[in-house]
């Protein structure tokens, strides 16, 4: 199971990458492994607001569906629009080819909150 | 209370081979070793292996055990010779479903039957119940191991195993194979021409369990070559909800019956059994829900329990869900009401959120097709 020491985690199993302003987000390696092979995405439109917390992507695969929730606050930037012809993407490459969506970042203090690599670690053991 | 989840012989050799586990109605089994999608494909286009030991076996013997079979199922039992088994149905006496089994005649008055996974207790008690004369009924399904060997390459992968010809076994066929093993083998072992994924593919139930151990490892070495992978749960769903078999669990929940099950073809009429006439009286209804197989024009999966609407109206439910990895689409069972289920009609799915979908006539995936 990779746990990736340069992102920040939330307890939901996302993670968040914080680069020139805009936080790119996913979902780990351990909810992949757990979400089984992902078969459909659907993610927000650009340009769409979000608060931390809410439902912002939802991931369907062969077992079950999943809600990724927002883990900041702020507006999306841009999609990865490969996932609509590959969904698979997430499961083979969560931390990079498999990224959901960009969001610019509204309150720096949510990305304190977040959990260090360390934190993330200990939660899925 | 921690209640401790029964597992099969297996288990440590799935561990092995880095299966992740799921929960099956108690047991603690393999859901994948590596992906759902890619062990149903091999599956379709190579083989593969499953342990499906949490299956139930129960042997009967004695004079009078066919009678009781008779009895018991919707099949005439004296139709199936000895070599020969037949997919069957046990009824209640209001016509609804018990549960679906295989039976083999394994000759000498003796009948081996493969309830569903948790099922074998009840199976068990009904037969006692029923039984008349001269049988003897014995649950085994602690004492055996099931393993099936399915997909276009099974034959080859099993004559690897086992020296026996297995092009003279017909579909349902079963054979004592004991000591035809080309491996060091103690123990007992019926091979059957039978599965549940729609592949060409033998099952083997084997006594004592823990002899499959190294039946299974050694499959897996021989049939390198053909590219076989161990499968796990999540592909046996997948492959069977893709030819439309049912999972006793999802279609036969809530008392359905044959008719609405759309299995019919499994009752021989010139015999009595238990829930005939109920089953007989139902028939003369026009209206009611009946299996019917969905394919999605949209994106989503449709699971267990979602709604099947029409112009506003619910005409039926899902039994079963999921995603073909064949027609990359999702695919459902469904029970929809007898008036709206012509093929051709478009309707929606109401589960998270709402998908279109088209009936289809089934299977999903054909002979051949993926």
């Amino acid at each position: 199971m990779e746990i990736r020491d340069n992102l920040l985690y939330t307890e939901n199993h996302e993670w968040v990458m914080v680069n020139n302003g805009v936080a790119r987000v996913g979902i780990t390696d351990h909810a992949q492994e757990e979400l089984t092979d992902v078969v459909f995405v659907e993610l927000p439109e650009e340009g769409k607001e979000f608060k931390k917390g809410d439902v912002m992507a939802t991931l369907e695969s062969v077992k079950s569906v999943a809600d990724v929730y927002a883990p900041i606050t702020g507006k999306v930037v841009k999609t990865n629009e490969k996932l609509n012809d590959e969904p698979g993407l997430i499961n083979s490459s969560p931390y990079d080819d498999g990224w959901l969506v960009e969001m610019s970042i509204e309150n720096e203090e949510e990305l304190e909150k977040l959990l260090s690599p360390e934190e993330y670690g200990k939660l899925i053991e | 209370m921690h209640f401790m989840p029964m597992r099969t012989a297996l288990y440590e050799l799935h561990k092995e081979l880095g299966a992740s586990f799921t929960d099956f109605i108690g047991y603690e089994m393999p859901l994948r070793y590596t992906s759902i999608q890619e062990e149903h494909l091999n599956v379709r286009h190579k083989v593969g292996i499953f342990d499906v030991s949490h299956m139930g076996n129960v042997i009967i013997r004695g004079r009078d055990a066919e009678k009781l079979l008779s009895r018991i199922t919707v099949e005439r039992a004296e139709k199936i010779k000895r070599g020969m088994g037949q997919y069957t149905l046990l009824l209640n006496p209001d016509g609804s479903i018990i549960d679906d089994e295989l039976f083999f005649n394994l000759g000498n008055d003796e009948y081996l039957i493969i309830p569903n996974s948790g099922m074998h207790e009840k199976v068990v008690k009904w037969m006692e119940e029923n039984a008349e004369g001269n049988v003897e009924i014995e649950d085994v399904t602690n004492d055996y191991s099931i393993l099936a060997v399915q997909g276009p390459h099974s034959e080859e992968v099993m004559k690897e195993i086992i020296d026996f010809d297995f092009s003279t076994l017909k579909f349902f066929g079963c054979e004592e194979v004991g000591n035809k093993f080309r491996m060091p083998f103690d123990g007992r072992c019926i091979v059957s021409r039978s599965g549940y994924t729609g592949e060409k593919g033998y099952e083997m139930y084997i006594h004592p369990a823990e002899e499959a151990i190294d039946v299974f490892r050694e499959i897996l070495t021989r049939g390198e070559k053909y590219g076989i992978m161990p499968i796990g749960l999540g592909a046996r769903d997948t492959l069977r909800l893709e030819k439309g078999f049912m999972l006793a669990g999802n279609e036969f929940e809530g008392g359905r019956n044959p008719i609405e099950a759309s299995l019919e073809w499994t009752i021989d009429w010139e015999h009595d059994f238990i829930g005939k006439e109920a089953v007989m009286e139902f028939k003369k209804r026009e209206e009611y829900e009946k299996i019917t197989y969905l394919v999605c024009r949209s994106n989503g999966i449709p699971r267990h329990g979602d709604e099947v609407i029409l112009n506003g109206e619910r005409i039926g439910v899902v039994s079963s869900g999921n995603f073909s990895p064949c027609l990359k689409k999702g695919i459902a069972l469904a029970y929809v009401n007898t008036k709206y289920r012509d093929v051709g009609n478009m309707v929606t799915i109401r589960g998270r959120r709402d998908i279109e979908a088209e009936i289809i006539k089934g299977p999903f995936v054909k002979k051949g097709e993926c």
